[in-house]
């Protein structure tokens, strides 16, 4: 997979390793900001930005990184992005800033993120992190703009707040709440599972071969470690 | 060994150097932060004066205000936006209110109101562009005459914290201040405690007396005058030599004064609303009446009735003129018929006769209470004519 063209390192992470769709992670900002189109569009390009800037440091300092700080060091690097972000939000995006309101700060906890840097960042090129940073950002944005699509339009009669008078009538409030946002959820990854034919991995068993982040994996050293714990 | 050094080094690295990124973001953007915050906060402030710009918050604590006040800015033309919170018929009202550079109202809105009635949303509309004066001219609106009064007041005040946090002074003291500053200042021996007296003898040429409660002496209020007079009768302030001899003499009487309670048993006809009666030894009337006001005659759903009379205190001459009358205890409804402990109210009835005492202005919205207390009034004078042997009315 290492040896994978940098375009594909970017395409997968939009559907075949969806972060949100097929990886299932980052689900707490999912449900949370996706009532609404442009909340959940502000949400996946402030992950984005987070996301491409910390696996580009993190794949910088990688060799300098040693093994038993790497996630002090990590979430340092993160949360420092994070915090950058938020207040750039809040400066040149105040409406934006109160939409996501404490989502914002805790894209430090982001597992998408942490979970690149461990997965991706901390073995590869700075380039190619700084694709698949995008390319997961773009995959975790498209995602959540789908569902927000969704629960927005039909939940709320509204797209990006803009109301759509004659779906009034018929919406369906419950896609709003939570869990109608959680039953939308289960509906993409459905139709994600359909369009991928099941090709993407998933994961079937707890090994190294069940595991969806398998490809950007070095092959065996979850196993590994896993064992010297 | 080494390997813990190199950790700790890098992660130190690490932090400091996204601690030096996260100053160099701060330090862009905390300016546009903060003026994107007082951009928010200004809009309320846009909205009471809508000409305004690059609003300040003042610190109020630095300068004496009217008690109303809780928050104010400064504009750059010069102008002011006051917030205050009032005590209204319950539990207040929140207002904002603009004041130009020229002491105008530019807007007033309220913008929390635990009021029972809707009056609160629009009646600020009715000061935009008036001026202090103006503002008190500004009619209430029937029904609800206490929020709305608060309402006015709050404006007033308002414009006068402008006018001070502009530079200029205004006295703001409420008219009990005034008087206790004013009595202050007649009888410094008084230290500022001061009671009214309840007039019992005929004096000429004084409204009122304040005595001091330490007994050093009392201050007569003659019109806008306030005249100290010393235990003895002197009077101590700067007088000339006739008004002092006249309010000495009146003094005399006043102190001269000695009251004898009478047995009421002796007599036949009184009507129960009298409690006691007492006679001066120049031959006036003291009587304690008690009056069936909403307490006894009224109640409903919403306002229980108290169950208590109202007591008055009044002093009349032997041939029925009422020389002073006191509200002494009343349990009437709160901030409605309550208004009879006022001395707005009860104060009316000094001078008057049998023949004119039911010309006095009723308490807005407690007619059954006003309606009591003109009958206990009634029943003084009647109480007094038996008492002085005559007939009163039978009723």
């Amino acid at each position: 997979m290492k040896n994978n063209g940098n375009m594909s390192v970017l395409l997968k992470g939009i559907l075949k390793e969806n972060p949100v769709l097929v990886l299932i992670l980052g689900t707490c900002p999912t449900l949370a900001t996706t009532n609404n189109v442009a909340g959940a569009f502000g949400m996946g390009i402030a992950a984005m930005a987070v996301l491409v800037c910390s696996n580009m440091l993190i794949s910088l300092l990688r060799k300098i990184i040693p093994d038993s700080v790497r996630i002090p060091c990590y979430i340092v690097i993160i949360a420092g992005f994070v915090t950058i972000v938020q207040m750039i939000v809040q400066a040149y995006f105040p409406a934006l800033y109160e939409m996501l309101g404490v989502y914002l700060a805790l894209i430090t906890v982001n597992c998408i993120i942490l979970g690149r840097a461990e997965m991706f960042a901390s073995k590869n090129s700075v380039g190619k992190s700084v694709l698949d940073g995008l390319g997961m950002g773009l995959g975790f944005t498209i995602a959540l703009c789908a569902m927000a699509f969704i629960r927005e339009v039909f939940g709320n009669a509204s797209f990006a707040g803009i109301a759509i008078p004659f779906l009034e009538p018929y919406k369906i409030a419950f896609l709003v709440k939570a869990p109608g946002g959680m039953l939308v959820y289960g509906l993409l990854i459905a139709l994600v599972y359909v369009i991928t034919q099941g090709k993407a991995p998933v994961k079937t068993e707890f090994s190294c071969a069940g595991c969806p982040s398998a490809g950007s994996c070095q092959t065996g050293a979850c196993q590994k470690k896993g064992g010297e714990q | 060994m080494k390997k813990y050094v190199k950790s700790t080094l890098v992660l130190v690295c690490i932090c400091a150097t996204i601690s030096l990124m996260l100053a160099a973001t701060n330090a862009i953007t905390a300016p546009i932060i903060e003026k994107n915050q007082n951009a928010a906060a200004n809009a309320a402030l846009l909205e009471v004066m809508p000409d305004g710009k690059d609003f300040e918050e003042i610190d109020i604590t630095s300068f004496t205000l009217p008690a109303t006040v809780t928050e104010a800015y400064k504009e750059a033309g010069g102008g002011h936006v006051i917030k205050l919170a009032t005590t209204g018929y319950s539990s207040g009202l929140v207002i904002m209110c603009g004041v130009n550079a020229d002491g105008t109202v530019s807007g007033t809105v309220c913008l929390a109101s635990g009021e029972t009635l809707g009056h609160e949303k629009t009646y600020g509309e009715n000061f935009t562009g008036k001026n202090v004066s103006e503002v008190e001219a500004v009619d209430t609106i029937s029904g609800a005459t206490k929020t709305t009064a608060a309402y006015r007041g709050a404006v007033k005040d308002a414009i006068n914290a402008a006018t001070i946090l502009g530079g200029g002074s205004v006295d703001i003291r409420s008219d009990e201040e005034i008087l206790a500053d004013n009595l202050a200042a007649a009888l410094p021996a008084g230290e500022g405690k001061f009671t009214k007296q309840f007039i019992t003898e005929v004096i000429e040429g004084i409204d009122a007396v304040y005595r001091a409660e330490n007994g050093k002496g009392a201050v007569c209020v003659i019109g806008e005058q306030f005249i100290g007079v010393d235990a003895s009768g002197v009077v101590v302030s700067d007088v000339d030599a006739g008004l002092a001899d006249q309010i000495s003499a009146q003094m005399e009487i006043l102190n001269a004064s000695v009251e004898t309670e009478l047995d009421l048993s002796a007599y036949t006809g009184l009507h129960t609303s009298l409690v006691s009666a007492a006679k001066t030894a120049t031959g006036n009337y003291v009587l304690d009446m008690k009056g069936a006001g909403y307490g006894i005659n009224g109640g409903d759903e919403y306002h229980p009735a108290s169950g208590e009379y109202i007591y008055i205190r009044v002093s009349m001459t032997k041939d029925g003129k009422i020389i002073d009358c006191l509200t002494v205890s009343q349990a009437e409804t709160d901030n409605i018929g309550s208004a009879c402990a006022d001395e707005a109210f009860y104060g009316q009835f000094v001078g008057k006769t049998e023949a004119d005492y039911d010309a006095i202005d009723g308490i807005s919205g407690a007619t059954i209470t006003t309606n009591g207390y003109k009958k206990a009034i009634l029943r003084a004078f009647e109480s007094v004519k038996i008492l002085e042997g005559g007939a009163g009315n039978e009723e």
